[in-house]
């Protein structure tokens, strides 16, 4: 008789306290008063934090191109399972050649939007010099290394051009966890629900080199297609295709389910 | 189960919370008003843990009275429901966050302008043509979607707001009985009997 | 392995699958009369289940599966859904999405949820796909026979009912079901609501789901006895779009049928981003002009949002 089952005992406790998956440097990360040396504690901990981060849904994607780079995200707001919203975006202009996407908990996006803008005019009032995206990113990163132990539930995607020596513009993308380890990537960054997808998507469609228009094409699809595969993103996106000149900003009529 | 429901008009807000003040399993009040006036042309439907609910209430409307007299003008919606927001986040990273659902109603005197917000005890903000907290969301966001008319007459909005109560006292075994409505428009604030 | 002593205590359900079991061992039946009987072989000799050897076999297998318990449990079965079935003058329209997902990955937009068990019966699938589609196609089974022995069609009372109980033999054992058996018989339409629990009931209009809030917000509002069949095809989609648009776990596509005194009808597939942007068409009679979404309906009319989304 074939067995549908395999007859292994399993304690209620083997199911439920494994490994915690290693997928960044946050997997250890612990609230205020909550003591992180034991295994099973910190595991409960990563579930609450990963439900917090899925709570609202939503994500955001950069690329780079050739002397250009591209941010898009999707535009759902939801409670849970439930759509609150889908008019609400997640990519704020911090210059004229640099966005910042943030993808997470929407309160703490809606928030860190508005501490990045003090910060950013603040910068500008006393150093009264361009703020460049290598700059922004430590900003960004050590603003959020501050919530060390009570982090903003975000994680932040920068897309800009960085001024060179010699005057031109170089494409400069960077993303980090939501306590600020900067990950810096030639190609892509992805972030949000739907950050799992996105990269299987963004593998197989992203090549070097590409001109304004091959990239809003190319990072349009890779997030359409993306978030048709995950429930808690989706509604619409925003797509903002940055150049030396000029910013290229599109909505996408998307997937409404 | 506590429930609240709002939608704009292209020149009205309509707010409705239910009245009871709940215990366990005891209606311990049924003509609780859960809509605070917050200024001449502002409208806070609030719902969530008891006790939390009145106090950050009062707090806010409080604060945005001392606005108006600080200023001799009041705070237009759109700043004020930022700030509100801001205020649950702030206080979502305390020690004793308030567990407090809002929506915030608003009649814009400066340029004649409806306008919403949904907000949630952690500090989430959204700006919607109509907007429902508690379970009677689950049934009227829908309705709403299919009914709401962005431009309609206040008696159009009261039908459309009917409906939405109707189908929640329909289908919600803990729907609650009654509901207090409230209308922020160029004139003000009113109460309306629905 | 089967003491004596087991036999004889209560006759719970997984006590007789275990007897059953050990029946079908002694009598020496093997894998390949399975296939013989197209999978339904061993329900010769009763339902011959295999249960895990541990003592609470359903407790076993939901920490394996409850993935609202535990996000990372390694089988992850279907949750979201909406379905829905209304009875009318007309008949009864069946109206369900087709989206399965497992966890937040929407892992296919083309399942289909309503089960033709004869030309006569229809049935719903929400919960596990499998229990459903397994269970319904059984039912189909034992409704030829009755067929058959009795030279005239079940009723749908009937069926569901045999649905019903079957289902209620198993209560305990993790199976997962919110179904609504629907077709016309001698009585006319009927619509039975049946689920894993054991409950059975007979009405008008029924939705299921984790999208059925939504739909009933809509459903509800538009529906009437006496509405012409146009009318009551274009509120069970309509309905259906309410429920993929708000809920994040229901969505891609419609299925809608109708059953009359003929038989049950496939009208149509319909997307649900089509019908959001565009609607069914001017083909399709009963339907509006235009699309069934917010932003669409409402376009050019005023709006209190600040960046209206363009539709």
């Amino acid at each position: 008789m074939s067995q549908i089952w395999k007859y292994v005992r399993v304690t209620p406790s083997g199911g439920r306290v494994r490994g915690v998956p290693a997928r960044s440097s946050t997997t250890s990360i612990s609230l205020p008063g909550t003591p992180d040396h034991l295994s099973s504690q910190s595991t409960l901990i990563l579930r609450f934090v990963m439900s917090i981060m899925e709570h609202n849904g939503g994500s955001v994607v950069a690329m780079a191109g050739k002397n250009c780079v591209a941010i898009a995200c999707d535009l759902r707001l939801g409670a849970g399972a439930q759509t609150i919203a889908t008019n609400f975006e997640k990519i704020f202009p911090v210059t004229d050649r640099m966005y910042l996407g943030l993808a997470g908990l929407a309160s703490d996006v809606v928030t860190l939007r508005e501490k990045f803008r003090y910060l950013t005019n603040m910068f500008l009032i006393k150093e009264s010099r361009p703020l460049e995206p290598s700059t922004f990113a430590h900003l960004v990163s050590s603003t959020l290394y501050e919530r060390r132990f009570g982090p903003y539930f975000c994680e932040p995607v920068l897309a800009g051009l960085e001024r060179t020596p010699s005057g031109s513009y170089k494409p400069y993308i960077v993303g980090t966890d939501l306590i600020g380890c900067l990950n810096f990537a030639k190609d892509f960054i992805v972030t949000g629900t739907a950050s799992d997808k996105l990269f299987g998507v963004a593998e197989g469609l992203w090549e070097p080199d590409l001109e304004p228009e091959d990239l809003f094409e190319t990072i349009s699809q890779t997030l359409m297609n993306a978030v048709d595969r995950d429930a808690y993103s989706g509604w619409g996106a925003v797509v903002h295709v940055i150049t030396p000149d000029k910013v290229i900003t599109r909505t996408l009529k998307g997937r409404m389910d | 189960m506590e429930c609240s429901f709002a939608l704009t008009g292209k020149d009205y807000v309509l707010v409705a919370a239910d009245t009871t003040s709940a215990r366990s399993i005891i209606k311990m009040k049924i003509d609780e008003d859960k809509i605070k006036t917050l200024s001449p042309h502002l409208l806070m439907a609030y719902s969530g843990e008891p006790g939390d609910t009145v106090q950050f209430a009062e707090y806010i409307e409080r604060n945005i009275r001392l606005y108006h007299i600080r200023n001799l003008y009041p705070l237009r919606p759109q700043s004020a429901a930022a700030w509100i927001r801001r205020s649950l986040a702030e206080s979502l990273r305390s020690r004793h966050p308030y567990s407090v659902n809002l929506l915030v109603g608003g009649f814009d005197t400066a340029d004649q302008s409806p306008h919403l917000y949904w907000i949630d005890y952690l500090g989430t903000m959204a700006t919607v043509p109509y907007a429902a907290h508690g379970y009677g969301s689950y049934f009227a966001s829908s309705l709403l979607d299919r009914y709401h008319n962005p431009d309609g007459t206040l008696e159009e909005g009261l039908a459309t707001l009917r409906r939405a109560i109707d189908e929640t006292s329909k289908r919600l075994i803990v729907a609650p009985g009654k509901y207090m409505v409230k209308v922020v428009d160029k004139d003000g604030i009113r109460e309306i009997e629905l | 392995m089967n003491s004596f002593a087991s036999r004889f205590i209560a006759s719970s359900a997984e006590n007789e699958i275990r007897q059953a079991k050990a029946m079908a061992e002694e009598e020496g039946l093997t894998d390949a009369m399975w296939g013989s009987d197209a999978g339904f072989g061993s329900l010769v000799t009763g339902h011959a289940f295999n249960v895990p050897a541990v003592p609470d076999p359903s407790a076993f297998l939901r920490l394996h599966t409850d993935d609202h318990a535990d996000p990372n449990c390694k089988i992850k079965i279907q949750h979201g859904t909406t379905t829905l079935a209304f009875r009318y003058k007309g008949g009864v329209i069946v109206a369900v999405d087709s989206r399965a997902t497992a966890g937040s990955y929407i892992a296919s937009g083309t399942v289909k949820k309503v089960i033709e068990i004869n030309p006569y019966l229809l049935g719903t699938m929400a919960g596990g796909a499998a229990d459903c589609q397994y269970w319904e196609t059984y039912l189909g089974i034992q409704c030829r026979l009755h067929e058959l022995r009795n030279k005239e069609r079940i009723s749908v009372s009937a069926a569901s009912k045999y649905l019903s109980n079957l289902v209620y033999s198993y209560k305990g054992m993790g199976l997962s079901m919110g179904t609504m058996i629907c077709g016309w018989d001698k009585t006319g339409p009927a619509v039975f609501y049946v689920d894993s629990d054991g409950t059975r009931l007979k009405g008008d209009l029924f939705s299921v789901g984790s999208g059925s809030t939504f739909a009933y917000g809509v459903l509800d509002q538009g529906y009437s006895w006496d509405m012409s069949d146009e009318e009551a095809q274009e509120l069970g989609r309509r309905s259906i779009y309410a429920a993929g648009h708000r809920d994040a776990f229901s969505g891609n596509t419609i299925n809608l049928y109708h059953v009359q005194e003929d038989g049950w009808k496939f009208i149509g597939n319909y997307d649900v981003t089509k019908m959001h942007y565009e609607g069914p068409g001017p083909d399709v009679p009963g339907a509006p002009v235009g699309g069934y979404g917010y932003d669409v309906r409402t376009h050019g009319r005023f709006s209190v949002l600040p960046t209206a989304v363009p539709a």
